[in-house]
């Protein structure tokens, strides 16, 4: 079976510290500086977009112009504003999928590596039956039950996703849990979730917080390309896999402006996403820095 | 494994809030009609008895009626497999003269300047989304240039015997060779798009594992002798460092699959990617169970091809 997923987040980051060649610092500093542009994006989108991205300004098909910079699209809507618009949605599904995930995988890795047993047996067997499924194959097929959504959405992506926490979690639990220091808190007679909570949770907890960070690029691909399918937010919501897919018929006609920009929008996302989360890794886990 | 695959796909679908039925024909249908339409979808009976149906229905190869169509899901899913198929194929071949050579080669010269393009080549590629990509490739060369087609597999004039599906091979069966210059044409972008994307990440891996064999002593040995390049390249390093890419070729595989149905999407492809979305459209809930089944089982069946020729490439793995 095939095992050992590695995140795309990680991949990019080898990446780029392999370009820039520098440590930690500026891998996170640009990583990080192009997530809060995001963010500054999504908070302050109806000061900065210039129209109202689901209002007809221009003519169908303009192309871009001092007007518009970035052109409109079919039905007259400024592009530019659809873009920051669009990091609204395509932030909030990637953080909320990625908790949830996080919310599902990270309890139930702890009560089956702390239990053991048949239920431990059960419930490794099911996550690795997701996990070896294609994510993007599985978010399909929840998000077609699901429909819509903000919400459904990032359940569909959360899915994906919580076999990762859970194999994590569950593995340094299984391992963490005959230290001494827990046989220790037993024996002082502390309950079982006592020992859970207080003991063992808080020494599994780094592990997954580095995987939380990557795994937002990856939801954010996901996201890009279910909305793109048309199993993403109803429109006219600005969305930029669902812009994309709509750019797609004026292929032919030509307007490049539909198909770029909020294309390059997913791209500078997930490259600020895997710096950020990559700059974090590092620096939460010093036995990398040291092997570099 | 297989079973505990199905068994997750079957109870995600079920267990989920959402009622297919009443996805079907809307909120407002009456009561009378939604409980029909339940009653002939079987979904009526209780869990454990759906569950066992479906399980009979994947071993004899019933995967359901299509609710759109009303035919054999299975049926539908063989007509069009052939496409998804020849699709994998030839970007899988993209895949690995791309990820192969150029990996090795820029093992061989690290850090030098087809290592560095190497670099920002992945960097570039595996930070695209894939649908995207076809989306410039399209504008480009079917657009601008109309050098290729914007999408399809096949032009309507061109007509020659199917006998495999696989219209490459069909064209040279029957030595259309006009025929063949056309199905390509309709190829070239699709599997270029596919390809170039996956590439990104087996070229890398490629490069990183030549670059620890290169370091290894029979390699020291091999160079020592003064064997050409070619050879302790290709036939010391690569061969050995074939154990791990084999592996990561299994992954990418499933990826390419994941893929697929992006770049199919796209191209307006026929194959089964194209059809998941389809049916996801008109919420044809048999076809869509029956499609995830199918690309369950493929990556089953992969997986198994990868382990069985893993054992046959390296004896470590048989014990």
């Amino acid at each position: 079976m095939v095992k050992n997923k590695s995140f795309l987040s990680e991949r990019i980051g080898e990446f780029v510290r392999d370009l820039t060649g520098s440590g930690t610092g500026r891998l996170t500093i640009v990583g990080s500086s192009i997530l809060i542009f995001f963010i500054v994006l999504a908070i302050f989108a109806p000061y900065i977009a210039p129209y109202d991205p689901t209002e007809k300004v221009g003519l169908s098909l303009e192309p871009p112009s001092r007007q518009f910079w970035f052109g409109t699209d079919n039905l007259g809507r400024d592009i530019l504003s659809r873009v920051i618009y669009g990091s609204r949605i395509a932030l909030s599904i990637s953080f909320m999928g990625v908790a949830i995930a996080f919310l599902i995988g990270v309890p139930l890795g702890l009560f089956s590596g702390y239990l053991g047993g048949w239920v431990d047996r059960i419930l490794t067997l099911i996550m690795d039956a997701m996990y070896i499924f294609p994510g993007l194959v599985l978010a399909i097929a929840i998000a077609a039950v699901l429909g819509p959504g903000v919400i459904n959405i990032s359940l569909s992506i959360a899915v994906v996703y919580a076999p990762t926490y859970f194999r994590i979690i569950r593995n340094q639990v299984a391992s963490v849990k005959s230290e001494l220091y827990v046989e220790a808190a037993r024996a002082l007679g502390a309950k079982n979730w006592e020992i859970l909570l207080k003991y063992i949770f808080p020494n599994v907890l780094p592990s997954v917080v580095v995987v939380l960070s990557m795994n937002l690029a990856d939801a954010l691909m996901t996201e890009a390309g279910l909305s793109f399918l048309g199993l993403g937010i109803a429109p006219p919501t600005p969305d930029w896999g669902f812009d994309l897919s709509s750019g797609q018929r004026f292929v032919l006609s030509r307007a490049w402006w539909g198909i770029l920009f909020p294309g390059l929008a997913i791209v500078f996302a997930a490259l600020g996403f895997s710096m950020f989360s990559e700059g974090i890794n590092e620096l939460l886990n010093p036995t990398i820095r040291e092997r570099r | 494994m297989i079973f505990i695959l199905l068994a997750v796909i079957f109870f995600i679908l079920r267990i989920i809030p959402g009622d297919p039925v009443l996805a079907i024909l809307g909120g407002k249908a009456p009561i009378e009609v939604i409980q029909q339409k339940r009653h002939e979808l079987g979904l009526d009976k209780p869990v454990i008895v759906q569950f066992f149906d479906y399980i009979r229905g994947v071993i004899t190869g019933n995967l359901g009626t299509s609710t759109l169509t009303n035919r054999s899901v299975f049926e539908e899913l063989k007509d069009r497999f052939p496409a998804t198929l020849e699709l994998t194929i030839f970007s899988f071949l993209i895949v690995l003269v791309i990820g192969l050579f150029w990996g090795a080669e820029s093992a061989w010269r690290k850090d030098e300047g087809l290592d560095i393009v190497a670099r920002v080549y992945s960097l570039l590629l595996y930070a695209i989304p894939v649908f995207w990509f076809g989306l410039i490739l399209q504008l480009i060369f079917a657009s601008y240039l109309r050098w290729l087609p914007v999408g399809g597999r096949i032009s309507a004039v061109t007509n020659f015997k199917i006998v495999t599906g696989l219209y490459v091979l069909d064209a040279l069966l029957s030595k259309d060779w006009r025929g063949l210059l056309d199905v390509l044409r309709y190829l070239t972008l699709p599997s270029i798009t596919l390809g170039l994307v996956i590439s990104s990440v087996f070229l890398r891996m490629v490069r990183n594992n030549t670059v620890l064999m290169l370091s290894k002593d029979f390699v020291k040995a091999a160079r020592a002798r003064g064997l050409r390049k070619k050879i302790v390249l290709y036939g010391h390093a690569v061969r050995n460092a074939f154990v791990p890419i084999f592996t990561i070729m299994g992954m990418e595989f499933a990826a390419l699959l994941a893929g697929a149905i992006l770049t199919e999407t796209t191209f307006s492809w026929p194959g089964i990617g194209s059809y998941l979305v389809m049916k996801i459209r008109y919420r044809d809930f048999p076809a869509i169970q029956g499609t995830i089944v199918f690309f369950a089982l493929f990556i089953v069946v992969i997986s198994i091809i990868i382990d069985i020729v893993n054992a046959l490439v390296d004896p470590r793995v048989r014990y």
